[in-house]
Protein backbone atom coordinates (compact mmCIF):
# COMPACT_ATOMS: atom_id res chain seq x y z
CA UNK A 1 0.00 0.00 0.00
CA UNK A 2 2.77 2.19 0.87
CA UNK A 3 4.36 1.75 -2.77
CA UNK A 4 1.63 3.26 -4.34
CA UNK A 5 1.59 6.50 -2.94
CA UNK A 6 5.14 6.27 -2.78
CA UNK A 7 4.93 7.06 -6.70
CA UNK A 8 6.87 9.58 -8.31
CA UNK A 9 4.84 12.92 -7.61
CA UNK A 10 4.00 14.16 -11.66
CA UNK A 11 5.24 17.04 -13.12
CA UNK A 12 2.08 19.15 -12.43
CA UNK A 13 2.62 18.31 -8.69
CA UNK A 14 5.93 19.25 -8.36
CA UNK A 15 5.28 22.99 -9.75
CA UNK A 16 2.04 22.93 -7.68
CA UNK A 17 4.62 22.40 -4.76
CA UNK A 18 6.92 25.08 -5.65
CA UNK A 19 4.42 27.47 -6.15
CA UNK A 20 2.73 26.99 -2.80
CA UNK A 21 6.09 26.98 -1.81
CA UNK A 22 6.66 30.18 -3.43
CA UNK A 23 3.40 32.17 -2.31
CA UNK A 24 3.87 31.23 1.25
CA UNK A 25 7.68 31.91 1.80
CA UNK A 26 7.25 35.54 1.73
CA UNK A 27 4.43 35.37 4.52
CA UNK A 28 6.17 33.06 6.30
CA UNK A 29 9.47 35.34 6.21
CA UNK A 30 7.35 38.00 7.44
CA UNK A 31 5.41 36.56 10.14
CA UNK A 32 8.86 35.04 11.83
CA UNK A 33 10.10 38.38 11.97
CA UNK A 34 7.30 40.33 12.76
CA UNK A 35 4.38 38.31 14.13
CA UNK A 36 1.88 40.39 11.84
CA UNK A 37 0.32 37.56 9.66
CA UNK A 38 -0.62 36.25 13.42
CA UNK A 39 -1.66 39.06 14.21
CA UNK A 40 -3.74 39.55 10.76
CA UNK A 41 -5.05 36.52 11.68
CA UNK A 42 -5.81 37.22 15.04
CA UNK A 43 -8.02 40.35 13.51
CA UNK A 44 -9.82 38.66 11.37
CA UNK A 45 -10.73 35.21 13.23
CA UNK A 46 -10.86 36.05 16.45
CA UNK A 47 -14.79 35.35 17.61
CA UNK A 48 -17.11 37.97 18.65
CA UNK A 49 -20.54 37.46 20.29
CA UNK A 50 -22.86 35.68 18.13
CA UNK A 51 -25.41 38.23 18.44
CA UNK A 52 -23.70 41.32 17.03
CA UNK A 53 -26.43 43.45 15.66
CA UNK A 54 -26.21 45.98 12.53
CA UNK A 55 -26.09 48.82 14.86
CA UNK A 56 -23.03 47.61 15.22
CA UNK A 57 -21.35 48.46 11.86
CA UNK A 58 -22.13 52.18 12.22
CA UNK A 59 -17.98 52.38 13.79
CA UNK A 60 -16.26 50.56 11.09
CA UNK A 61 -18.62 52.56 8.83
CA UNK A 62 -16.93 56.09 10.04
CA UNK A 63 -13.95 54.37 9.79
CA UNK A 64 -14.33 53.80 5.88
CA UNK A 65 -16.20 57.51 5.73
CA UNK A 66 -12.49 58.56 7.32
CA UNK A 67 -10.92 57.05 4.74
CA UNK A 68 -12.87 58.24 1.85
CA UNK A 69 -11.86 61.80 3.50
CA UNK A 70 -8.24 60.45 3.57
CA UNK A 71 -8.03 59.43 0.13
CA UNK A 72 -9.68 62.30 -1.43
CA UNK A 73 -7.81 64.86 0.64
CA UNK A 74 -4.65 63.56 -0.81
CA UNK A 75 -5.70 64.11 -4.39
CA UNK A 76 -7.20 67.40 -3.56
CA UNK A 77 -4.04 68.78 -1.79
CA UNK A 78 -1.98 67.57 -5.06
CA UNK A 79 -4.13 70.42 -7.15
CA UNK A 80 -5.13 72.73 -3.99
CA UNK A 81 -2.70 75.80 -3.52
CA UNK A 82 -2.99 77.60 0.33
CA UNK A 83 -1.96 80.35 -1.05
CA UNK A 84 -4.41 84.12 -0.28
CA UNK A 85 -2.12 86.07 -2.65
CA UNK A 86 -3.74 87.56 -5.45
CA UNK A 87 -2.85 86.22 -9.45
CA UNK A 88 -2.05 89.17 -11.41
CA UNK A 89 -3.68 87.98 -14.58
CA UNK A 90 -7.26 87.50 -13.27
CA UNK A 91 -7.21 89.23 -9.47
CA UNK A 92 -8.73 86.43 -7.72
CA UNK A 93 -7.24 84.82 -4.73
CA UNK A 94 -4.97 81.79 -5.78
CA UNK A 95 -6.74 79.52 -3.56
CA UNK A 96 -9.92 80.33 -4.45
CA UNK A 97 -8.97 80.04 -8.24
CA UNK A 98 -7.42 76.46 -7.71
CA UNK A 99 -10.79 75.23 -6.02
CA UNK A 100 -12.38 76.42 -9.21
CA UNK A 101 -10.11 74.58 -11.12
CA UNK A 102 -10.05 71.43 -9.43
CA UNK A 103 -14.16 72.01 -9.76
CA UNK A 104 -14.19 72.85 -13.43
CA UNK A 105 -11.21 71.70 -15.20
CA UNK A 106 -9.62 68.81 -13.79
CA UNK A 107 -10.65 65.15 -15.02
CA UNK A 108 -13.58 64.44 -12.23
CA UNK A 109 -11.83 66.76 -9.80
CA UNK A 110 -15.45 67.70 -9.04
CA UNK A 111 -16.22 64.33 -7.71
CA UNK A 112 -13.35 64.12 -5.40
CA UNK A 113 -13.87 67.95 -4.23
CA UNK A 114 -17.63 66.83 -3.59
CA UNK A 115 -16.85 63.48 -1.77
CA UNK A 116 -14.37 65.25 0.77
CA UNK A 117 -16.86 67.88 1.15
CA UNK A 118 -20.02 65.95 1.61
CA UNK A 119 -17.78 63.01 3.17
CA UNK A 120 -17.25 65.61 6.00
CA UNK A 121 -20.85 65.99 7.00
CA UNK A 122 -21.52 61.71 7.01
CA UNK A 123 -17.85 61.10 8.96
CA UNK A 124 -19.48 63.43 11.42
CA UNK A 125 -23.39 62.09 10.95
CA UNK A 126 -21.58 58.36 11.63
CA UNK A 127 -19.39 59.32 14.63
CA UNK A 128 -22.55 60.79 16.29
CA UNK A 129 -25.23 57.60 16.06
CA UNK A 130 -21.82 55.42 16.72
CA UNK A 131 -21.50 57.27 19.67
CA UNK A 132 -25.46 57.01 20.22
CA UNK A 133 -25.10 53.11 19.73
CA UNK A 134 -22.51 53.04 21.98
CA UNK A 135 -24.30 54.92 24.89
CA UNK A 136 -27.62 53.09 24.32
CA UNK A 137 -25.64 49.55 24.26
CA UNK A 138 -24.00 50.79 27.58
CA UNK A 139 -20.70 49.70 26.00
CA UNK A 140 -19.12 52.46 27.12
CA UNK A 141 -18.76 50.81 31.03
CA UNK A 142 -15.90 48.61 32.73
CA UNK A 143 -13.73 47.95 30.81
CA UNK A 144 -13.81 50.15 28.15
CA UNK A 145 -14.56 53.25 29.74
CA UNK A 146 -10.95 54.62 28.01
CA UNK A 147 -12.27 53.99 24.63
CA UNK A 148 -14.99 56.11 25.15
CA UNK A 149 -12.95 58.94 25.92
CA UNK A 150 -10.65 58.09 22.76
CA UNK A 151 -13.82 58.59 21.11
CA UNK A 152 -14.82 61.49 22.21
CA UNK A 153 -11.25 63.19 21.68
CA UNK A 154 -11.52 62.08 17.73
CA UNK A 155 -15.16 63.70 17.56
CA UNK A 156 -13.55 66.69 18.46
CA UNK A 157 -11.11 66.52 16.14
CA UNK A 158 -12.93 64.89 13.44
CA UNK A 159 -15.50 68.76 14.11
CA UNK A 160 -12.01 70.40 13.72
CA UNK A 161 -11.15 69.31 10.88
CA UNK A 162 -14.28 70.87 9.93
CA UNK A 163 -13.31 74.26 11.01
CA UNK A 164 -9.75 74.09 9.58
CA UNK A 165 -11.04 73.03 6.38
CA UNK A 166 -14.25 75.34 6.09
CA UNK A 167 -11.67 77.64 5.39
CA UNK A 168 -9.62 76.16 2.58
CA UNK A 169 -11.68 77.50 -0.50
CA UNK A 170 -11.14 80.98 0.72
CA UNK A 171 -14.58 82.13 -0.42
CA UNK A 172 -16.82 85.03 1.29
CA UNK A 173 -19.03 82.56 3.24
CA UNK A 174 -15.81 80.45 4.45
CA UNK A 175 -13.70 83.74 5.06
CA UNK A 176 -16.42 85.51 7.15
CA UNK A 177 -17.12 82.32 9.26
CA UNK A 178 -13.96 81.92 9.84
CA UNK A 179 -13.36 85.72 11.21
CA UNK A 180 -16.65 84.87 13.43
CA UNK A 181 -15.56 81.51 14.49
CA UNK A 182 -12.11 82.54 15.71
CA UNK A 183 -13.68 85.59 17.45
CA UNK A 184 -15.60 82.86 19.18
CA UNK A 185 -12.79 80.93 20.10
CA UNK A 186 -11.60 84.75 21.25
CA UNK A 187 -14.10 85.06 23.77
CA UNK A 188 -12.93 82.07 26.25
CA UNK A 189 -11.25 83.61 29.25
CA UNK A 190 -6.93 83.55 29.86
CA UNK A 191 -6.33 81.41 26.82
CA UNK A 192 -8.92 82.73 24.69
CA UNK A 193 -7.22 85.62 23.11
CA UNK A 194 -4.14 83.86 22.62
CA UNK A 195 -5.80 80.93 20.66
CA UNK A 196 -7.59 83.23 18.37
CA UNK A 197 -4.24 85.42 17.68
CA UNK A 198 -2.64 81.64 16.93
CA UNK A 199 -5.28 80.25 14.89
CA UNK A 200 -5.19 83.63 13.05
CA UNK A 201 -1.36 83.86 12.69
CA UNK A 202 -1.58 87.98 13.74
CA UNK A 203 -4.15 90.39 14.54
CA UNK A 204 -6.17 90.08 11.14
CA UNK A 205 -7.39 86.79 8.95
CA UNK A 206 -4.66 86.79 5.88
CA UNK A 207 -2.55 84.48 4.08
CA UNK A 208 -1.05 83.40 7.23
CA UNK A 209 -4.12 82.19 8.58
CA UNK A 210 -4.69 80.20 5.49
CA UNK A 211 -1.60 78.08 4.93
CA UNK A 212 -1.85 77.68 9.34
CA UNK A 213 -5.21 76.39 8.83
CA UNK A 214 -4.40 73.99 5.74
CA UNK A 215 -1.25 73.06 7.90
CA UNK A 216 -3.82 72.18 10.48
CA UNK A 217 -6.30 70.41 8.78
CA UNK A 218 -3.60 68.18 6.42
CA UNK A 219 -1.02 67.32 9.07
CA UNK A 220 -1.66 68.02 13.03
CA UNK A 221 -5.30 66.61 13.33
CA UNK A 222 -5.16 64.13 11.01
CA UNK A 223 -1.86 62.72 12.49
CA UNK A 224 -3.56 62.92 15.90
CA UNK A 225 -6.84 61.64 14.38
CA UNK A 226 -5.18 58.28 13.22
CA UNK A 227 -3.01 57.73 15.85
CA UNK A 228 -6.66 57.99 17.99
CA UNK A 229 -8.08 56.01 15.92
CA UNK A 230 -5.34 52.92 15.92
CA UNK A 231 -5.61 53.48 20.00
CA UNK A 232 -8.93 52.98 19.81
CA UNK A 233 -9.11 49.78 17.10
CA UNK A 234 -6.31 47.81 19.50
CA UNK A 235 -8.78 48.54 22.33
CA UNK A 236 -11.55 47.38 20.47
CA UNK A 237 -10.12 44.24 19.51
CA UNK A 238 -8.21 43.29 22.77
CA UNK A 239 -11.51 44.28 24.97
CA UNK A 240 -14.44 43.12 22.05
CA UNK A 241 -17.30 43.96 21.18
CA UNK A 242 -20.29 44.17 23.66
CA UNK A 243 -23.78 42.35 22.87
CA UNK A 244 -26.79 44.25 22.81
CA UNK A 245 -27.97 44.22 26.20
CA UNK A 246 -31.70 43.00 25.31
CA UNK A 247 -30.15 39.79 23.94
CA UNK A 248 -30.89 37.26 25.65
CA UNK A 249 -28.24 34.88 25.46
CA UNK A 250 -25.77 37.99 25.55
CA UNK A 251 -22.22 37.16 26.24
CA UNK A 252 -21.63 38.15 29.88
CA UNK A 253 -25.05 37.97 30.90
CA UNK A 254 -25.92 36.91 34.29
CA UNK A 255 -25.62 32.97 34.33
CA UNK A 256 -29.44 31.46 35.13
CA UNK A 257 -30.10 31.64 38.76
CA UNK A 258 -27.67 29.17 39.95
CA UNK A 259 -29.39 26.16 41.14
CA UNK A 260 -26.96 25.01 44.46
CA UNK A 261 -27.21 22.61 45.87
CA UNK A 262 -29.81 23.69 48.47
CA UNK A 263 -30.72 22.48 51.89
CA UNK A 264 -34.32 23.16 50.96
CA UNK A 265 -36.41 20.19 48.49
CA UNK A 266 -37.19 21.22 45.20
CA UNK A 267 -40.74 21.58 44.25
CA UNK A 268 -41.58 23.07 47.48
CA UNK A 269 -40.60 26.50 48.06
CA UNK A 270 -37.91 26.30 44.63
CA UNK A 271 -38.92 25.63 41.21
CA UNK A 272 -37.42 22.45 40.21
CA UNK A 273 -34.62 22.65 37.73
CA UNK A 274 -35.11 22.16 34.39
CA UNK A 275 -32.84 20.38 32.30
CA UNK A 276 -32.38 22.82 29.71
CA UNK A 277 -30.11 22.88 26.59
CA UNK A 278 -29.26 26.80 26.65
CA UNK A 279 -28.86 27.13 30.13
CA UNK A 280 -26.39 23.67 29.94
CA UNK A 281 -24.35 25.74 27.55
CA UNK A 282 -23.36 28.37 30.44
CA UNK A 283 -22.41 25.75 33.31
CA UNK A 284 -21.47 23.09 31.12
CA UNK A 285 -18.61 22.41 33.71
CA UNK A 286 -16.66 20.80 30.83
CA UNK A 287 -16.77 23.80 28.67
CA UNK A 288 -13.43 25.76 27.40
CA UNK A 289 -12.72 28.82 29.36
CA UNK B 1 -17.79 26.01 47.84
CA UNK B 2 -18.81 27.43 51.06
CA UNK B 3 -21.68 26.85 53.33
CA UNK B 4 -21.56 30.25 54.44
CA UNK B 5 -23.69 32.70 51.95
CA UNK B 6 -21.05 35.22 51.00
CA UNK B 7 -20.65 38.59 51.72
CA UNK B 8 -22.14 40.54 48.05
CA UNK B 9 -19.08 41.09 46.19
CA UNK B 10 -17.79 44.55 45.47
CA UNK B 11 -19.44 46.52 42.39
CA UNK B 12 -15.64 46.27 41.05
CA UNK B 13 -15.27 42.08 41.51
CA UNK B 14 -18.67 42.28 39.79
CA UNK B 15 -17.75 43.84 36.88
CA UNK B 16 -14.52 41.71 36.61
CA UNK B 17 -16.55 38.74 37.00
CA UNK B 18 -19.10 39.78 34.56
CA UNK B 19 -15.60 40.75 32.36
CA UNK B 20 -14.73 37.46 32.93
CA UNK B 21 -17.67 35.46 31.98
CA UNK B 22 -17.71 37.86 28.69
CA UNK B 23 -14.41 36.91 27.63
CA UNK B 24 -15.57 32.94 27.99
CA UNK B 25 -18.81 33.39 26.41
CA UNK B 26 -17.38 35.08 23.19
CA UNK B 27 -14.80 32.27 23.12
CA UNK B 28 -17.02 29.02 23.59
CA UNK B 29 -20.10 30.13 21.32
CA UNK B 30 -19.02 33.64 19.24
CA UNK B 31 -18.77 33.40 16.10
CA UNK B 32 -15.60 35.00 14.01
CA UNK B 33 -15.45 37.97 12.85
CA UNK B 34 -14.70 36.89 9.56
CA UNK B 35 -16.86 36.24 7.50
CA UNK B 36 -19.73 36.90 9.50
CA UNK B 37 -19.25 40.78 11.31
CA UNK B 38 -17.35 41.39 8.47
CA UNK B 39 -19.62 40.71 6.08
CA UNK B 40 -21.93 43.23 7.62
CA UNK B 41 -19.38 45.88 8.25
CA UNK B 42 -18.73 45.63 4.11
CA UNK B 43 -21.88 46.21 3.12
CA UNK B 44 -22.36 49.27 5.40
CA UNK B 45 -19.20 50.53 4.22
CA UNK B 46 -19.99 49.93 0.50
CA UNK B 47 -23.80 52.00 1.36
CA UNK B 48 -21.40 55.10 3.32
CA UNK B 49 -19.26 55.46 0.11
CA UNK B 50 -21.84 55.79 -2.28
CA UNK B 51 -23.98 57.74 0.18
CA UNK B 52 -20.73 60.02 -0.31
CA UNK B 53 -20.72 59.63 -4.28
CA UNK B 54 -24.07 59.79 -4.31
CA UNK B 55 -24.18 64.05 -2.67
CA UNK B 56 -21.62 64.67 -4.66
CA UNK B 57 -23.09 63.69 -7.94
CA UNK B 58 -26.10 65.44 -6.49
CA UNK B 59 -24.13 68.74 -5.55
CA UNK B 60 -22.25 68.94 -9.11
CA UNK B 61 -25.33 68.43 -11.27
CA UNK B 62 -28.20 70.52 -9.44
CA UNK B 63 -25.82 73.38 -8.73
CA UNK B 64 -25.35 73.37 -12.69
CA UNK B 65 -28.32 75.33 -13.89
CA UNK B 66 -29.75 76.42 -17.74
CA UNK B 67 -27.27 78.96 -18.03
CA UNK B 68 -23.97 78.17 -17.17
CA UNK B 69 -22.15 80.27 -14.06
CA UNK B 70 -25.70 81.75 -13.11
CA UNK B 71 -25.33 82.84 -9.73
CA UNK B 72 -28.81 82.79 -8.21
CA UNK B 73 -29.04 78.93 -8.96
CA UNK B 74 -27.94 77.24 -5.85
CA UNK B 75 -29.11 73.76 -6.62
CA UNK B 76 -29.77 71.45 -4.20
CA UNK B 77 -26.60 71.72 -1.89
CA UNK B 78 -26.07 74.06 -2.42
CA UNK B 79 -23.71 76.31 -4.50
CA UNK B 80 -20.01 74.47 -5.92
CA UNK B 81 -18.16 78.03 -5.78
CA UNK B 82 -19.25 80.78 -4.04
CA UNK B 83 -17.67 84.14 -4.76
CA UNK B 84 -14.16 84.65 -3.79
CA UNK B 85 -13.12 85.77 -0.10
CA UNK B 86 -12.96 89.90 -0.18
CA UNK B 87 -11.75 91.00 3.37
CA UNK B 88 -13.12 94.90 2.08
CA UNK B 89 -16.14 93.32 1.03
CA UNK B 90 -17.96 93.30 4.81
CA UNK B 91 -21.65 92.40 2.54
CA UNK B 92 -21.34 88.30 4.20
CA UNK B 93 -23.65 85.54 5.41
CA UNK B 94 -21.22 84.30 8.15
CA UNK B 95 -22.76 81.17 8.17
CA UNK B 96 -20.63 77.76 9.13
CA UNK B 97 -21.06 73.89 8.27
CA UNK B 98 -24.13 72.79 9.54
CA UNK B 99 -23.06 70.76 12.10
CA UNK B 100 -21.55 73.88 13.97
CA UNK B 101 -25.49 75.51 13.99
CA UNK B 102 -26.00 74.33 17.42
CA UNK B 103 -22.97 76.19 18.32
CA UNK B 104 -24.12 79.02 16.56
CA UNK B 105 -27.64 79.31 17.44
CA UNK B 106 -26.53 78.60 21.48
CA UNK B 107 -25.19 82.43 21.18
CA UNK B 108 -28.71 83.86 21.22
CA UNK B 109 -29.84 82.21 24.43
CA UNK B 110 -27.24 84.03 26.16
CA UNK B 111 -27.16 87.75 26.48
CA UNK B 112 -24.16 89.90 24.67
CA UNK B 113 -22.17 90.85 25.81
CA UNK B 114 -22.17 89.78 29.57
CA UNK B 115 -22.75 86.35 29.43
CA UNK B 116 -22.06 85.69 25.64
CA UNK B 117 -18.61 83.43 27.17
CA UNK B 118 -21.22 80.88 28.40
CA UNK B 119 -22.86 80.61 25.02
CA UNK B 120 -19.48 80.56 23.23
CA UNK B 121 -17.05 78.51 25.54
CA UNK B 122 -19.06 77.94 29.08
CA UNK B 123 -21.62 75.99 27.83
CA UNK B 124 -20.06 73.75 24.92
CA UNK B 125 -16.72 73.12 27.32
CA UNK B 126 -19.25 71.87 30.31
CA UNK B 127 -21.18 69.43 27.99
CA UNK B 128 -18.10 68.28 26.43
CA UNK B 129 -16.37 67.45 29.69
CA UNK B 130 -19.65 65.95 30.94
CA UNK B 131 -19.33 63.59 27.70
CA UNK B 132 -16.33 62.68 28.40
CA UNK B 133 -16.55 61.80 31.98
CA UNK B 134 -19.79 59.97 31.30
CA UNK B 135 -18.19 56.33 31.91
CA UNK B 136 -16.79 57.66 35.43
CA UNK B 137 -20.35 58.95 36.26
CA UNK B 138 -22.27 56.44 35.71
CA UNK B 139 -20.77 53.27 36.76
CA UNK B 140 -23.34 50.81 37.67
CA UNK B 141 -23.33 47.75 35.78
CA UNK B 142 -26.53 47.37 33.83
CA UNK B 143 -26.74 48.07 30.42
CA UNK B 144 -30.29 47.50 29.09
CA UNK B 145 -32.04 51.04 28.26
CA UNK B 146 -34.82 49.94 30.16
CA UNK B 147 -33.45 50.17 33.51
CA UNK B 148 -31.42 53.51 33.11
CA UNK B 149 -34.18 55.56 33.05
CA UNK B 150 -31.75 58.41 33.91
CA UNK B 151 -29.30 58.09 31.02
CA UNK B 152 -32.30 57.25 28.55
CA UNK B 153 -33.93 60.11 29.58
CA UNK B 154 -31.03 62.64 29.64
CA UNK B 155 -30.05 61.12 26.59
CA UNK B 156 -33.20 62.07 24.97
CA UNK B 157 -33.13 65.27 25.97
CA UNK B 158 -29.21 66.16 24.71
CA UNK B 159 -30.71 64.72 21.17
CA UNK B 160 -34.06 66.98 20.85
CA UNK B 161 -32.04 70.02 22.61
CA UNK B 162 -29.26 69.65 20.21
CA UNK B 163 -31.56 68.86 17.12
CA UNK B 164 -33.76 72.16 17.86
CA UNK B 165 -31.01 74.17 18.21
CA UNK B 166 -29.42 72.96 14.61
CA UNK B 167 -32.66 72.96 13.12
CA UNK B 168 -32.78 76.85 14.30
CA UNK B 169 -29.79 77.44 12.87
CA UNK B 170 -30.61 76.20 10.12
CA UNK B 171 -34.02 77.72 9.00
CA UNK B 172 -32.65 81.60 10.89
CA UNK B 173 -33.72 84.52 9.29
CA UNK B 174 -30.49 85.39 6.76
CA UNK B 175 -30.34 88.85 5.70
CA UNK B 176 -29.42 89.48 1.97
CA UNK B 177 -28.16 93.46 0.90
CA UNK B 178 -30.88 93.24 -1.41
CA UNK B 179 -33.70 92.52 0.83
CA UNK B 180 -32.38 94.43 3.68
CA UNK B 181 -32.00 97.57 1.59
CA UNK B 182 -35.81 97.58 1.24
CA UNK B 183 -37.01 98.40 4.60
CA UNK B 184 -34.72 101.82 4.14
CA UNK B 185 -37.67 103.76 3.93
CA UNK B 186 -40.11 102.41 6.73
CA UNK B 187 -36.91 102.36 8.95
CA UNK B 188 -36.60 106.58 8.11
CA UNK B 189 -40.49 106.86 9.13
CA UNK B 190 -40.60 104.84 11.91
CA UNK B 191 -37.47 105.66 13.29
CA UNK B 192 -37.81 109.46 12.95
CA UNK B 193 -34.22 109.44 11.43
CA UNK B 194 -33.12 112.98 10.83
CA UNK B 195 -31.28 113.79 7.53
CA UNK B 196 -27.75 113.46 8.85
CA UNK B 197 -28.63 110.02 9.52
CA UNK B 198 -29.47 109.15 5.86
CA UNK B 199 -25.83 107.75 4.11
CA UNK B 200 -25.54 106.03 7.60
CA UNK B 201 -28.87 104.20 7.15
CA UNK B 202 -28.28 102.98 3.33
CA UNK B 203 -24.20 102.47 4.55
CA UNK B 204 -25.80 99.89 7.40
CA UNK B 205 -28.16 97.96 4.96
CA UNK B 206 -25.25 97.61 3.02
CA UNK B 207 -21.74 96.83 4.35
CA UNK B 208 -23.15 93.57 6.02
CA UNK B 209 -23.62 94.91 9.58
CA UNK B 210 -27.57 93.27 9.06
CA UNK B 211 -25.49 89.43 8.51
CA UNK B 212 -25.30 89.21 12.03
CA UNK B 213 -27.72 92.33 13.56
CA UNK B 214 -31.11 92.25 14.00
CA UNK B 215 -32.90 96.20 13.64
CA UNK B 216 -36.76 96.71 13.35
CA UNK B 217 -37.70 92.94 12.44
CA UNK B 218 -34.95 92.96 9.72
CA UNK B 219 -31.69 91.43 9.54
CA UNK B 220 -29.72 87.75 10.53
CA UNK B 221 -30.62 85.67 13.56
CA UNK B 222 -27.70 83.83 13.05
CA UNK B 223 -25.19 84.57 15.27
CA UNK B 224 -27.65 86.19 17.88
CA UNK B 225 -25.81 89.70 17.81
CA UNK B 226 -27.42 92.49 19.83
CA UNK B 227 -30.86 94.18 18.35
CA UNK B 228 -29.90 97.90 17.32
CA UNK B 229 -33.44 99.29 17.03
CA UNK B 230 -33.14 100.84 20.25
CA UNK B 231 -29.12 101.40 20.19
CA UNK B 232 -29.27 105.30 20.13
CA UNK B 233 -30.91 105.50 23.40
CA UNK B 234 -28.14 104.57 25.03
CA UNK B 235 -26.40 107.35 24.38
CA UNK B 236 -23.41 105.78 23.82
CA UNK B 237 -21.94 108.99 21.77
CA UNK B 238 -21.02 109.19 18.40
CA UNK B 239 -16.80 108.94 18.76
CA UNK B 240 -17.32 105.27 21.02
CA UNK B 241 -19.64 104.18 17.73
CA UNK B 242 -16.44 104.72 15.35
CA UNK B 243 -14.25 103.40 17.81
CA UNK B 244 -16.21 100.75 18.32
CA UNK B 245 -17.00 99.91 14.45
CA UNK B 246 -13.11 100.69 14.23
CA UNK B 247 -11.90 97.63 16.93
CA UNK B 248 -15.26 95.81 18.63
CA UNK B 249 -12.73 94.00 21.19
CA UNK B 250 -10.63 96.83 22.22
CA UNK B 251 -13.72 99.18 23.35
CA UNK B 252 -16.02 95.77 24.37
CA UNK B 253 -13.27 93.23 25.72
CA UNK B 254 -14.42 89.77 24.28
CA UNK B 255 -16.47 91.00 21.17
CA UNK B 256 -16.56 88.72 18.41
CA UNK B 257 -17.60 91.27 16.34
CA UNK B 258 -15.22 91.86 13.48
CA UNK B 259 -13.45 95.32 12.67
CA UNK B 260 -14.73 97.81 10.03
CA UNK B 261 -12.14 100.03 10.18
CA UNK B 262 -11.89 99.14 6.14
CA UNK B 263 -15.03 101.12 5.59
CA UNK B 264 -12.82 104.83 6.59
CA UNK B 265 -12.90 107.54 9.00
CA UNK B 266 -16.09 109.11 6.89
CA UNK B 267 -18.00 105.98 6.53
CA UNK B 268 -17.49 105.28 10.31
CA UNK B 269 -18.72 108.27 10.85
CA UNK B 270 -21.99 108.63 8.59
CA UNK B 271 -22.23 105.17 10.27
CA UNK B 272 -21.94 106.01 14.16
CA UNK B 273 -24.61 109.14 13.39
CA UNK B 274 -27.32 106.37 12.22
CA UNK B 275 -26.35 104.60 14.89
CA UNK B 276 -26.44 107.23 17.38
CA UNK B 277 -30.24 108.80 15.75
CA UNK B 278 -32.27 105.11 16.00
CA UNK B 279 -34.12 105.45 19.40
CA UNK B 280 -36.38 102.48 18.81
CA UNK B 281 -39.40 102.70 17.01
CA UNK B 282 -42.50 105.54 18.37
Amino acid sequence: MATTHRRKPTKAEIRRQKMEAAVLYPIDWLEERSGLIGGLRYFLFRNVPSDVNWMQTLGSAALTAFLVQAITGVILAMYYVPSATTDPHTGQPVAWESIVNISDHLTLGWLVRGMHRWGASVFIILMFLHMGRVFLFGAYKYPRELNWVIGVLILVMGMMEGFTGYLLPWDQTAYWATVVGINLNGTAPFLGPWLAQFLRGGQEISGYTLTRFYSLHMLVIPGAIIALITLHLYLVIRLGVTSPPWSKDAAGGEPEEEEEPSQLRPGLTRPVPRPSGASAMQTEPGGRE
Amino acid sequence: MAAIPKEKPSRVDQARAEFARYKADVKSRGKPFYPYAMFHDTIMSLVVVFTIIGLAVIWKWTSTGPVPHDPTHKGLLGPVVDPPADPGTTSFVPRPDWYFYFLFYLLRIFKWPESVFLGTVGVPTIALILLIMLPFLDRRRVRKPSQRPVAMVAAVLTIISMGVLTWKGATAQEALASEVKANIPRWKAQEHLPPAAYPGVQLFATAGCTACHTYDGAGGQNLGAPDLTNIGSKNLGVQFQINHLKCPSCVNPGSPMPSFASLGDERLKQLALFLEASKGTH
